[in-house]
């Protein structure tokens, strides 16, 4: 009896003690990951802050070399082809998602949709640079800011796509009932009742397709260019952030360098408030409706 | 057959005056989940202005049988019936489903508001039909005033439906029901989730709106079955072993399963 005993309080031993670093690996994990986001965070203040000041806001690109000067074409060029990015990308990847969760149910091409959405999701993004680059920027013989938009609206298509797909599916299957039940058409039921009850959720996936297409380069030097100066046609080349940053980043000027890491740190800093304003706006939504 | 017996039909009536007397004829219904048979040769006819409970134990296919009435299961992937049923004479599986929904009104046994205010979830399916938008408040009103909850509620029509109770809520849904002004009302266990106070108003509800409509509910409760129904079916293993008047049914059951079932020897 006392072995018996004595076996189990070893094996509880053993068992808190696994917990333990079960629980102390996942800490440290953390605790690296956050610690190599907080340094590259604090590099790019140390970096950049320096480089932020009014006019880099405000002003056009200084001359080659030059001190002064901002990025304001850029900021404009990322709205702009972010703007057209969502026209392009919102309704079809939200057309796509509602498709797959509503109508299509489980039937073979709807499955091989899915397939091929979750590769598209991992599909690198200069594909779709190529892409447009083939079908609108060789045959108009322009790059433009319709390309840019055009080439970062296929990206998220896929993106937006599975979240809306999988944000609808979590709503009950009470609710579509009820509201086959009084006599609505589905089409109906789906945009009065379901969307609705799915809105945080679509606007979250919508933000993450947002901040992920507002960080992309690759697709853009194939596509929208770059551009010294404010755009002024949506069939010019345009500027765009991260352009930037890569033309400035890889110059041979200091002033280019610290301007550089000053237009990363706008960027990270305008996707983090721009995700935490929807967040928070949705949220209050949400509280008024409960 | 024994549901052959109980069927009260005389065959010297015309069919024009039975459809007359029933608001719902079923024949010979089946119902099939893929390879699974779920209901077996249901019939029933079911009285005008008068309500119809169903009891049986759970699975026993009650639930699935008032999904048939206004063809619900046709959103369940695989579902398939065969048979006839018949409002008013028409075949249902020949009318457009949602027009054929607007006249078959359902409530469910989880309470399930839309996500919108209190006036909206009943607005909606008044303005789902194209009903007037000036005389859609008062539509309203009424129907809350019918489903007793308008004292309740008539100071606070723009909150949010979850705000409501439990009780308060299914109240909601079967006044949401009644707004569209449906001929039959289906009720699934539209109590199961209540107290004993929400359980007693929303019976109370059903004896005053089954003077405009015909009401199907399926019941856990005996008792509950007892107290609001006039006909009442007892299923068991998809099959309808005895339809009778509630009355006949609970106290001279004919068939030993009724029996053994009501006296609470099984389910």
């Amino acid at each position: 009896m006392p072995m018996a005993s004595k076996r189990k309080t070893v094996s509880y031993t053993w068992r808190k003690w696994r917990g333990a670093l079960g629980f102390g690996l996942t800490g440290v994990a953390t605790l690296i990951s956050l610690g190599a986001l907080f340094s590259i965070l604090g590099y790019l203040i140390h970096q950049g802050i320096g480089a932020i000041n009014w006019n880099f806001i405000v002003r056009e690109p200084a001359a080659v070399g030059e001190a002064g000067g901002g990025i304001a074409p850029s900021l404009l060029g990322t709205l702009i082809l972010v703007a057209i990015s969502m026209v392009v990308g919102m309704p079809l990847g939200i057309g796509v998602g509602i498709y797959l969760s509503e109508m299509a149910g489980d039937t073979r091409f709807a499955n091989l949709a899915r397939v091929a959405i979750n590769t598209f999701i991992g599909v690198p993004s200069i594909i779709m640079g190529i892409f447009v680059y083939f079908i609108l920027v060789k045959p108009t013989n322009t790059f433009s800011a319709v390309a840019g938009g055009l080439a970062l609206g296929i990206i998220m298509i896929p993106i937006i796509a599975r979240t809306t797909e999988d944000v609808l599916r979590l709503v009950p299957k009470s609710i579509r009932e009820a509201g086959l039940a009084i006599g609505a058409p589905k089409w109906r039921v789906t945009f009065d009742l379901v969307l609705p009850a799915a809105r945080a959720g679509v606007i979250t996936g919508g933000i993450l397709a947002v901040a992920r297409v507002a960080g992309e380069t690759a697709p853009l030097i194939l596509t929208a260019l770059g551009n010294e100066y404010y755009p002024t046609s949506l069939f010019k080349p345009i500027d765009e952030i991260t352009l930037r940053i890569l033309k400035y980043a890889r110059g041979p000027y200091d002033v280019w360098h610290q301007q550089a890491y000053g237009a990363a740190l706008i960027l990270v800093f305008g996707v983090a408030i721009g995700s935490l304003l929807l967040r928070l706006s949705t949220r209050d939504r949400d509280a008024l409706s409960r | 057959m024994e549901v052959r017996d109980t069927d009260i039909l005389k065959s010297d009536q015309s069919a024009a005056s039975v459809d007359q007397a029933y608001k719902l004829r079923v024949k010979d219904l089946n119902f099939y989940y893929g390879a699974f048979q779920a209901l077996h040769g249901i019939s029933i006819n079911a009285e005008k202005n008068r309500v119809t409970a169903f009891i049986g134990p759970s699975g026993c296919g009650k639930s699935t049988f008032l999904r048939t009435l206004n063809r619900m299961h046709e959103e369940t992937p695989g579902a398939r019936v065969d048979g006839e049923v018949l409002l008013d004479g028409e075949s249902i599986f020949d009318r457009d489903i949602s027009e054929l929904r607007r006249s078959v009104g359902m409530v469910f046994q989880r309470s399930t508001p839309f996500p919108k205010s209190i006036f909206e979830n009943i607005a909606y399916g008044l303005r789902i039909r194209g009903v007037d938008r000036s005389s859609i408040s008062d539509l309203v009103e009424q129907s809350l005033k019918r489903a007793n909850l308008w004292e309740e509620v008539k100071h606070k029509l723009n909150k949010s439906a979850s705000s409501l109770s439990g009780g308060q809520q299914q109240r909601l849904c079967i006044a949401r029901a009644l707004a569209v002004n449906p001929e039959l009302l289906l009720l699934d266990e539209p109590c199961s989730a209540l107290d004993p106070i929400g359980t007693s108003k929303i019976e109370d509800l059903l004896l005053e709106i089954k003077e405009t409509c015909t009401i199907l509910i399926v019941t856990h409760n005996m008792q509950q079955a007892a107290r609001v129904s006039d006909y009442t079916g007892f299923f068991l293993s998809g099959k309808l072993i005895e339809f009778n008047d509630t009355k006949s049914m609970f106290e001279t059951p004919s068939s030993k399963l009724t029996e053994d079932y009501i006296t609470g020897r099984f389910g």
